[in-house]
């Protein structure tokens, strides 16, 4: 069966596949960001514990991402779980970076005038500090779903949902009628839908970057 | 990786007027760097130990967790990383500075672009379809490894060397020194930090994609996870993830020592 073939018959499983994918990659990239930006904000006035966030999250990313699901089985089992779990620990470090690198880009004299026209703490944190950071702070979500998108097909070894099980698919099948089409559609499906939230990520930073910092 | 770029703000509390400084670098290393890292990767081993020890083994968790096995299988993913890193040192650097010059430069936009592209194809992906197409072993995952991790390097090499200050090189070309010579004396050397640092990434995904390796039948750690997981054994599985977490992390530490150690002076 030709590939063409193949997607003509297969298409709506990989479709299937492929929204489980994005949402596997979306909800461990959205408890990131809650993470990340959280800590951002909490480490910001202590060098120390920020220097200590950044290494430990940035420790993670080196751990391989085979091991790092592996050792998330005896914690959450089999599924979705363990894969989602995993991401979150991944995606936290380039969240926090760029939040941190964002919000310390601010400046002075901007947050000079901003307390000096009465903003509480808060305030200038909510009305000044986070909009005028955002187009940094977004590039680090974005940064953070492209990596997930790769390593969520990984999942699939951990019975993960998503288009990693067409991959371990044509390798069980190696040698057989359709162990090629399952390993392509596969490999191809998560670099395109790597550039559909690429792209989303483009319009999301139009739409929500403050008219006054716009490019 | 992008942690060597987290820098300790010089201390401010240094009088400026001191005057014996140690060499550069080895200003670089400060204690805690090198201490902090293996003494706690040594604890998580020992914890490992103190963990298998208080079980006891069946005969499916013996077959893996002895001696002989883990050691066989820690050579052959070290070796897979080591090799499939040369190669890839040996590969993308030479194709980085010839994307930069005068000739080729105009090329190097597009490849940086596709370079990008590159990353969102699944490395799991790049092993199996070599399975699937080619054939398995040791080889094929080398050849995988290396097409997964050349991107970096490349990519690294080619900003690295784009970076370098025309002036400098131009003052270079005024002292009377061949392209050739302002290439290995001011171009490569100022692109080392930036060249290193792709080169710890590439090293970085060598040793986890290598983990990935055992499902087409190339050894290494994974094997371990691999059956951990497909024999519902957990001490099988812990033992292999662990391991290839600390090769990861020891590997990660030494790529960070070497590259504050190898730094050119005056950078």
């Amino acid at each position: 069966m030709s590939f063409a073939e193949y997607l003509g018959q297969r298409w709506s499983d990989i479709l299937v596949l492929g929204i489980q994918h994005a949402q596997v990659v979306l909800i461990a990239v959205g408890i990131a960001t809650v993470i990340g930006i959280t800590m951002a904000v909490v480490v910001e006035h202590h060098p120390l514990a920020r220097r200590t966030a950044l290494t430990l999250t940035g420790t993670m990313l080196t751990i391989p991402s085979f091991a790092l699901f592996g050792l998330l089985i005896p914690v959450f089992s089999l599924g979705a779980p363990p894969a989602i779990a995993a991401l979150v620990l991944y995606a936290i470090f380039p969240i926090l970076r760029n939040a941190v690198t964002g919000l310390e880009s601010v400046p002075a004299d901007v947050v000079d005038a901003a307390r000096g026209m009465g903003l509480s703490r808060r305030g200038l944190l909510l009305t000044v500090r986070v909009p005028l950071a955002w187009p940094v702070v977004l590039n680090g979500i974005r940064i953070a779903t492209i990596m997930s998108v790769g390593i969520a097909a990984i999942g699939a070894a951990v019975a993960g949902p998503g288009l990693g099980r067409l991959i371990f698919d044509g390798l069980a099948r190696m040698g057989g009628a359709n162990a090629l089409n399952d390993t392509l559609a596969g490999l191809l499906g998560v670099a395109v839908l790597a550039l559909i939230l690429d792209l989303g990520f483009v319009l999301i930073s139009r739409l929500t970057t403050p008219r006054g910092i716009r490019v | 990786m992008t942690v060597s770029s987290i820098e300790p703000s010089p201390n401010p509390t240094v009088p400026a007027s001191t005057t014996v400084r140690p060499p550069r670098r080895l200003r670089h290393l400060s204690l805690a760097d090198v201490i902090v890292t293996p003494a706690v990767l040594l604890a998580v081993l020992a914890a490992l130990m103190v963990y298998l020890n208080s079980r006891e083994l069946d005969d499916i968790e013996q077959r893996s967790i002895n001696w002989p096995t883990i050691s066989r299988l820690l050579v052959e993913h070290i070796q897979l990383v080591a090799v499939s890193s040369l190669l890839v040192i040996a590969i993308a650097v030479p194709t980085g500075v010839l994307l930069t010059r005068p000739a080729l430069r105009h090329a190097s936009g597009p490849i940086l672009a596709l370079a990008n592209l590159g990353q969102a194809v699944p490395s799991i992906g790049v092993l199996v379809l070599l399975a699937v197409t080619v054939g398995t072993g040791f080889r094929m995952a080398i050849i995988a490894l290396v097409l997964v991790a050349f991107l970096s390097v490349l990519r690294n090499t080619i900003v690295g060397l784009m970076g370098v200050d025309r002036a400098l090189i131009d003052a270079a070309r005024g002292m009377g020194l061949t392209k050739t010579r302002v290439l290995f004396l001011v171009e490569l050397p100022l692109s080392v930090p930036v060249m290193l640092a792709g080169i710890r990434v590439a090293l970085i995904l060598n040793v986890g994609n290598a983990a990935l390796a055992s499902y087409t039948n190339a050894g290494g750690l994974g094997t371990l996870i691999q059956a951990g997981i497909a024999l519902n054994r957990m001490p099988v599985l812990i033992t292999g993830c662990v391991l290839a977490a600390v090769l990861a992390l020891t590997l990660d530490w030494l790529a960070g020592v070497v590259e504050r150690v190898v730094r050119p002076r005056g950078l």
